[in-house]
């Protein structure tokens, strides 16, 4: 009789380390570590690098914000207006204590708007983020894996979309469609797929010709079925990625749309909407309508890509 | 002790009590655990071990290029009297510039493609301080040092206009420039095909003879060290478990892994019906386990209590003093059992004239690229009988896997010709074939990484493949995938795990029961034990040859491996440039007399036996197939070619004896009469 040879695996303890840093080994080396340990792992790895820490605080603070809306800005959004000692609406205040923002052009608080400002922006550009990622996963799976002419094809379309100016095509999309939140999501979302799709063509190039793809066709299986059963969960790594890049993105398209007109209507206090209104008294000294809603917009486009940057390293990394 | 007393002034290597940790999330470790040996100037010295056990990173360690979480613990290394360990950056560069030189595994990896030859030659040479036009005549004389024909040409090309071989010459004329006093070759020649490994090793060979280099020479087949060391160091587990003088070593090793590597090697041509292979039992350690006093215990058929509590004794073998293992029980290691034959086996050869399950005939295979046709099969015949295993053999580019992708209907066959699974026509294309066409034939891969979706779990992967060939579905198939795996020798506890948590071997076993999982009629098995130690190598094949007793399969098995082949192997076609140039019995192609390419590939492979080989030689590397020469396809490389005749005409594939075809001019006669000169 023969020997098992090989019988023993590896408990939870087993790291890769080693057998990465043998660099002339002649063959793969036995057992790897486990893969929810792993995947534990590398959460536990995100969860310490400073630049995640920084992101997610920050995201934090407008998810309050968003959720919590009227309840916890200092005063109302829409309705508050500001009165001097005289009661006379006090019309562009410099920042102070009782307003730490100042007021705007109609005396409502710059700091209520910009906090509840945070529900427009939240709500839109992370569904668009996903629809444009699912869309771009579709799309950017058939081209990967079919090839030939399919992707002949699809890449030269995919190459006109990204030739087109984004915000110039939503604009025009938005006059010609309406605006509501459904139209720009899906604006956004389609503008977004063809950069989601090749990025996903290319991870898809690398699995296709693995020979485990080789051995469901040869059980039969379906185009589909390999594509979304067998070859997705493998380049789940890049797609989470690229989701979280393109949340970045969608919220400076949702508030570079806003700014633009293409916006919520005028009482929202909309940060893309605000700058703009904002921008117009700017050469008249009066900075604080416009330099805190643009500030918030920074913050949170930074505070996304932060977090983005840190999955990427870390999945990059294992 | 010799180990002690070696005057450390000459040694051109000497490594000290090394031990080398990787850091790994802030924890150490240790990858080598106290490794001493010397090298004397012109010597060469073999490492030899599976992978993991450290070979590598002892070269690596020898020219301080560790990777950046590698740790030197303690121990110390000299280079020609100079201490590695303690010197800073400028010294290392100088030590690296002058005194030590390395080759790696893939050449293509180590030159530049963006610049040309001739550019990263000379550097080698400015470096070392020669003025331009000097540098430029010592970079043309080090080419034709490493017998490259037209040095001048050479340097005005790019790495990727040279061939694997070529590259590797290039290479070593670099390692070669500074004249250095340690030249480490790690796995030089791993990557390269049976006829190219011959060249560049008889290069290495007469490149000895001139230059008193130290030679460390690293590489997984036994087969290389024999040949081209003088002495040679066993590696287990971080640790040198026995070292001699490479004959002495391989012929009578004296540690009981030595023992186990060599029987678990299919070598002196045994076959399946001979007996199984040897197996060591159990798994090699992880890196940075705590180990007992003794690496090898667990899995060491002598090992006693004392092995778990005293350190092994270096025992010194013969009077020379040049030899010792480190075993508690030395004298014991004549006892060890050798494994008797399986009976199974040797019914199955007996019971001779099989059915055909297979028929191939004119099968071709054009593939169409840029407008160019580039034909990669051509008019491919043979006959595959029931648990029959005909083995393919031919050097990378010969068509050998497009032979079993066309088989399979992932390639669709050429028009005109045909296949017949069962005596019924086959269609081309997988997705044209019936289910249980689809069923009869499966494949085993080369790489079990690659062939096993690493996201699914062991279960998944078998219950899948189990319902879509058979039908079976939910607790009906759970069933069948654990007696499947039961028979593969996995336990329950394997199906509930991702590939990645299985070691190499486990793996391929899972590759093996996917591929049976629907009681299949042939068995395409592509390079299967090539990405897997020898040990679990051994263990692979046994399993092969039992599953084919017991379920009367046949196997399609292509394979590099001479040794393998012979094995496993009931027939053997030799392609060429997408030809059968040879088919016939295992005994009849390998004893000859064979087709001249057969007779250049046998003798190419260096065997551990260190029996004697018929040597002739390959110039050059396999023709494109896009651009055939004309006649006989082999006749631009073949020694024996007959002008004025090969160039004209191709043989045909002629019967010299039942059973055995050869494609050549030379009548069957006169290659017999110079085959056995």
């Amino acid at each position: 009789m023969s020997d098992l040879g090989t019988s023993a695996v590896t408990g939870p303890e087993a790291e890769t380390g080693g057998f990465e840093t043998e660099i002339g080994g002649s063959a793969p080396g036995p057992v790897i570590s486990e893969r929810k340990q792993a995947r534990r792992e590398s959460w536990r790895l995100i969860r310490r690098r400073p630049s995640f820490i920084i992101g997610s605080a920050i995201v934090s603070i407008w998810v309050v914000c968003a959720i919590l809306g009227n309840r916890i800005t200092p005063h109302h959004p829409l309705d508050f207006r500001a009165k001097d000692s005289s009661g006379l609406p006090a019309l562009h205040l410099s920042p102070r204590a009782a307003f730490p923002f100042g007021t705007d052009a109609t005396g409502r608080d710059v700091l209520s708007r910009v906090m509840a400002g945070a529900r427009d922006v939240l709500k839109i550009a992370p569904m668009a983020a996903i629809l444009g990622v699912l869309l771009g996963v579709i799309v950017g799976m058939i081209m990967g894996y079919l090839g030939g002419w399919v992707d002949l094809v699809l890449s030269r379309i995919v190459e006109a979309f990204l030739a087109l100016p984004v915000v110039l095509i939503a604009l025009l999309a938005i006059t010609t469609l309406g605006r509501s939140d459904w139209v720009v999501v899906g604006v956004v979302a389609v503008l977004f797929t063809p950069v989601v799709a090749r990025t996903v063509r290319s991870a898809v190039l690398a699995e296709r010709d693995l020979d485990y793809v080789t051995s469901a066709r040869l059980r039969g299986e379906t185009g589909r079925f390999v594509m979304f059963r067998e070859i997705l969960p493998n380049v789940s790594g890049p797609i989470i990625v690229e989701l979280t890049v393109r949340i970045g993105y969608a919220v400076f398209t949702v508030a570079t749309l806003s700014f633009l007109g293409a916006g919520p209507p005028p009482p929202s206090p909309d940060w893309g909407a605000q700058v703009s209104e904002g921008f117009r008294v700017l050469g008249a000294g009066i900075w604080w309508t416009t330099l805190f809603p643009a500030l918030a917009i920074a913050s949170l486009v930074i505070a996304v890509n932060l977090i983005a940057d840190s999955v990427q390293s870390v999945l990059d990394a294992s | 002790m010799t180990l002690a007393d070696a005057p450390v002034i000459t040694a051109a290597l000497e490594v000290r009590d090394l031990e080398v940790a990787y850091v790994v999330r802030g924890v150490d470790r240790e990858v080598l655990r106290g490794v001493s040996f010397s090298i004397a100037p012109g010597e060469a010295y073999g490492l030899v071990g599976e992978s993991g056990c450290g070979k590598s990173t002892t070269a690596y360690a020898a020219v301080r290029y560790l990777p950046d979480n590698g740790k030197i613990l303690s121990g110390s290394i000299h280079v020609a009297g100079d201490d590695v360990i303690g010197m800073n950056a400028e010294q290392l560069r100088r030590f690296r510039a002058t005194e030590a030189s390395m080759v790696y595994q893939d050449p293509g990896a180590s030159l530049n493609p963006s610049l040309r030859v001739g550019r990263q030659i000379t550097e080698c040479f400015t470096l070392l301080g020669q003025s331009k036009d000097e540098a430029r005549r010592s970079s043309i004389a080090a080419l034709a040092r490493v017998r490259i024909a037209a040095p001048e040409s050479v340097m005005d090309r790019y790495p990727f206009q040279l061939s694997g071989g070529m590259q590797q010459r290039v290479v070593i004329a670099m390692a070669l420039a500074c004249n250095p006093k340690l030249l480490v070759l790690d796995e030089p020649t791993t990557g390269l095909d049976a006829t190219v490994e011959a060249e560049v090793l008889d290069l290495v060979r007469a490149l000895r003879s001139e230059s008193d280099a130290a030679i460390l020479f690293i590489a997984h087949n036994l087969g290389v060290i024999r040949s081209m060391c003088d002495r040679v160091g066993v590696m287990y587990a971080g640790k040198i478990v026995e070292e001699g003088p490479s004959q002495a070593v391989f012929d009578d090793p004296k540690h009981p892994y030595t023992v186990g590597l060599l029987r678990s090697l299919p070598r002196h041509g045994i076959r399946k019906t001979d007996r199984a292979l040897a197996t060591i039992p159990g798994t090699l350690p992880l890196i940075g386990s705590a180990l007992p006093t003794c690496v090898f215990v667990d899995r060491c058929p002598l090992a006693s209590d004392v092995c778990r509590t005293e350190v092994p004794p270096v025992v010194q073998i013969g009077p020379a003093g040049d030899r010792y293992t480190r075993c508690h029980h030395a004298d014991r290691i004549d006892d060890l059992e050798v494994e008797s034959v399986t009976v199974d086996i040797a019914m199955l050869a007996a019971s001779e004239h099989n059915p055909d399950v297979l028929e191939l005939s004119h099968v071709s295979k054009t593939f169409r690229q840029r407008g160019n046709s580039i034909p990669a099969l051509v008019d491919v015949d043979f006959t595959l009988a029931e648990g029959e295993t005909l083995g393919i053999v031919g050097e990378s580019g010969s068509g050998k896997s497009t032979l079993a992708r066309t088989m399979l209907g992932i390639e669709t066959l050429d028009q005109g010709g045909d296949m017949a699974l069962d005596g019924a026509h086959l269609q081309g294309s997988t997705s044209q074939r019936s289910a249980s066409e689809k069923r009869s034939m499966q494949m085993v891969f080369q790489n079990p990484d690659s062939a096993l979706n690493r996201s699914w779990s062991v279960r998944r992967i078998l219950v899948r493949c189990v319902t879509k060939l058979t039908g079976l579905k939910g607790e009906e198939a759970n069933t069948r995938v654990e007696q499947l795996a039961a028979h593969l020798r996995l336990t329950p506890r394997h199906l509930d795990l991702k590939p990645r948590q299985l070691s190499g071997g486990l793996k391929q076993r899972v590759a093996i029961a996917r591929a049976f999982a629907g009681d299949p009629r042939i068995v395409v098995c592509d390079e299967p034990t090539s990405a897997l130690d020898v040990s679990v190598q051994a263990a692979i094949l046994n399993l092969l040859a039992d599953l084919q007793v017991e379920k009367r399969t046949s196997y399609l098995l292509i394979t590099h491996d001479m040794g393998v082949v012979r094995y496993l192997a009931d027939r053997i076609a030799v392609m060429y440039l997408g030809r059968i140039q040879e088919i016939g019995l295992t005994d009849d192609v390998f004893n000859g007399p064979h087709h001249p390419y057969t007779e250049a590939l046998l003798s190419s492979v260096p065997s551990v036996d260190g029996e004697a080989t018929l040597r002739i030689r390959l110039d050059g590397e396999i023709p494109t197939p896009a651009n055939p020469p004309s006649g006989c396809v082999f006749h631009p490389r073949c020694p024996r070619a007959i002008e004025g005749v090969c160039e004209v005409t191709e043989p045909p594939l002629l019967e010299v004896a039942p059973g055995h075809s050869i494609r050549c001019h030379i009548p069957i006669e006169e290659l017999r009469i110079l085959q056995a000169k």
